[in-house]
């Protein structure tokens, strides 16, 4: 019964409640407008709620977060354009229906799906959290620290351009994370002799510098393009769409949630994953595959959503971000003083089962809010985007500021802005170095438990590694994801299956 | 996954000083506590470093290996650091180092005017009323419903917040 209390307190309170419907209506329009990005809107509000209730935060938050993977789709079909990396494959299709004048019945399939995929995502979390919880129990400090390499190497891998880039990447948040003072010795640690840096780099100021500041700059490459517009009319789905579609969204939901759950993977490659398996599946569609097949709408926007409610169960349960979006929310969880991990369930189950309950609520939300509105919505995401980046700009400062009313974090903020540029520029992640940040205490504390716990033997450690089951599995994960980059395992898999090769 | 066959301008400068990053840092890291034991202070970031080195060393090899842009600093200056971004960065700069003295609402509305004045080419007329918008609605949402606490500066903000509350009290 208590449970069920939580679950529904943020339904019942109008603080609570009014807060999620402006986060996923503010995240609707973040995910959609390109060049705004959800992290980037997260990492900026985090700063912002320093100060307010833990619930009130995360109401917010998972409201943007719900919102923004959704909002993504609505540019991709209106205008080729996905707002978000997740959209990417909604608009292979989405875009060649608006084209053909159906872009209402993209807009509303899209929105119902997203909403079923959400659904199935939450359900996941619901059931699959509390037993994954209670496995991690069993996990060594060595299955940490395997698990946080696993995470950030899925994060380089899979979204980068190389894998090398990915390491390196990680390896610098890592390394970022351990400045100040070591919490075990109290030794100096890259501090330079300066007091200021004995506190560490705030990750905040690091998060909105590199997902915020980086992303406003590279997008003044493309300051004038113009927008095409388009006819929207008809968003309610036909029944029999909905019917029809609602075995592959079900697969593709699934697809989502075991692709978001995965320590470091998200939205954008659970929904190319989905379309490539929809189109597999869908023997006779329509309409073909590229040319606005509504499969290849139903299956990525499914995906994507479902993938929010299983990138918060590795966090969660394990302390360990489903994605770049749940890194930021974890930093946001121990600044308000709490420690997702295992325990997290069993010390605060309300705000486990608040969590659920809530993104369920955003999941309504969602569907209300992306079935209407669309007119309004044609006009904001025509808003210049010479007054939008130095809005951006302005509120990213005013976030580094208010983390400690200090000019410090906003030169940090600047300087790791500068640096993502860069980085983004010459195809290095951003992502693994936040989740590195994140990561990096989690991973030295258990690197030095294990070691410690081993008598300082380096044999007696890999030993272990490879003789505990659980520790050998995710060790053997490691090497297949680190296999899996070379050559030799490409050209077999584009030998085994050439329709993949062809994208 | 390498996806592009052709250097990008500048790439190897910026592998290059990622590299020389690293080696500086593992010469830090080692600083720290030396070999002295593997649950040292500095073992892991000594270890993270390397993973570094060693990274920044592939990505520096494999980007001498593409094909040059063979653009030189005008491909540099189109690509890399095109006039709106150099422009818009010490728009930034001369905001971060304006804001303590001249405080949060000047400093950010001539940040806002000049800005959008320069991106988007407008009417100055249109910029002003745009600025003067944004930062009302700024201010409204973080310093008075969010009570974010900013750097007042020149104007004197606080007391003019009281006097405006001290009308309305006494008008009561």
């Amino acid at each position: 019964m208590d449970a069920l209390s939580y679950l529904f307190a943020s339904w019942l309170q109008p603080e609570l409640l009014a807060l999620t419907a402006v986060g996923t209506a503010a995240g609707i329009y973040i995910g959609a407008i390109p060049g705004l990005s959800v992290t980037m809107a997260v990492s900026i509000l985090i700063s912002f709620t320093f100060g307010w209730e833990v619930n009130h935060a995360l109401a917010l938050m998972n409201g943007i977060f719900m919102g923004g993977v959704y909002g993504g789709s609505r540019t991709a079909i209106l205008l080729n354009i996905p707002g978000a990396p997740a959209a990417i494959a909604t608009a292979l299709d989405g875009y060649p229906m608006a084209k053909k004048g159906e872009a209402g019945n993209a807009i509303g399939l899209s929105t119902v799906m997203s909403f079923f995929g959400g659904f199935v995502g939450i359900f996941v979390l619901a059931v699959a959290a509390p037993v994954v919880s209670e496995f991690a129990i069993l996990f060594q400090p060595r299955d940490y620290m395997l698990l946080a390499v696993m995470g950030i190497l899925l994060v380089g891998s899979l979204s980068g351009e190389s894998l090398a880039k990915g390491i390196f990447a990680g390896a610098l948040g890592m390394l970022l994370g351990t400045v100040g003072l070591d919490p075990m010795t109290a030794e100096q640690r890259f501090t330079f002799g300066s007091v200021e840096l004995m506190n560490g780099i705030s990750p905040v100021a690091l998060m909105i510098g590199l997902f915020g500041v980086s992303e406003a700059l590279l997008q003044l490459h493309n300051l004038h393009l113009a927008a095409v517009k388009q006819k929207v009319d008809k968003i309610i789905p036909s029944f029999s769409d909905l019917k029809k579609y609602l075995p592959l969204s079900l697969q593709t939901s699934a697809i989502g949630v075991v692709i978001g759950a995965l320590p470091g993977t998200g939205g954008d490659i659970a929904a190319l994953m989905a379309y490539d398996h929809a189109k597999r599946v869908t023997k006779d569609p329509e309409v073909p595959f590229g040319q606005g097949a509504k499969e290849g709408l139903v299956g990525p926007e499914s995906a994507n959503n479902a993938a929010v409610g299983g990138a918060y169960i590795p966090m969660l349960t394990l302390g360990i971000p489903g994605d770049a979006v749940t890194a930021v929310i974890i930093g946001a969880l121990f600044i308000h003083g709490l420690n997702p991990g295992p325990l997290l369930l069993i010390e605060k189950p309300d705000m486990f089962w608040f969590t659920v309950g809530n993104l369920t609520l955003a999941n309504i939300f969602l569907l209300v809010f992306g079935l209407t509105g669309i007119k309004i919505f044609t006009k904001i995401i025509e808003c210049p985007k010479g007054v939008l980046f130095p809005l951006i700009l302005l509120l990213s400062v005013v976030g580094a500021y208010s983390i400690n009313n200090s000019l410090s974090d906003v030169w940090w903020m600047l300087g790791f802005g500068v640096l993502g540029y860069f980085m983004k520029l010459y195809g290095y992640q951003v992502g693994p170095v936040v989740l590195g940040i994140i990561l990096s205490r989690l991973m030295d504390d258990n690197w030095r438990r294990a070691i410690i716990s081993e008598q300082e033997s380096l044999p007696a450690f890999f030993y272990g590694m490879i003789t505990s089951p659980l520790s050998a599995v995710l060790f053997l994960a490691i090497v297949l994801i680190l296999l899996s980059q070379t050559p030799v395992w490409k050209a077999i898999k584009m030998h085994a299956s050439p329709r993949l090769g062809r994208g | 996954m390498e996806t592009h066959t052709n250097r990008r301008p500048g790439e190897i400068v910026f592998n290059a000083a990622l590299f020389g990053f690293s080696l500086f840092m593992f010469w830090q890291a080692y600083q720290i506590s030396g070999f002295s034991a593997l649950s040292s202070a500095g073992a892991f970031p000594m270890a993270m470093s390397a993973i570094m080195i060693i990274a920044s060393a592939v990505v520096l090899v494999r980007s001498l290996r593409l094909a040059s842009p063979g653009e030189g600093w005008s491909g540099f200056r189109r690509e890399v650091l095109p006039p709106a971004v150099v422009v818009f960065c010490l728009f930034i700069l001369a905001y971060s180092i304006t804001l303590k003295s001249l405080g949060f609402l000047l400093a950010s509305f001539l940040f806002l005017l000049v800005s959008i004045w320069y991106l988007e080419r407008g009417r100055l007329g249109r910029t002003l009323l745009l600025a003067i918008v944004s930062i009302v609605g700024v201010y409204v949402i973080f310093r008075l419903v969010f009570q974010v606490v900013l750097p007042e500066g020149i104007i004197p903000e606080r007391a003019i917040l009281a006097a405006i509350g001290d009308f309305f009290a006494g008008s009561k």
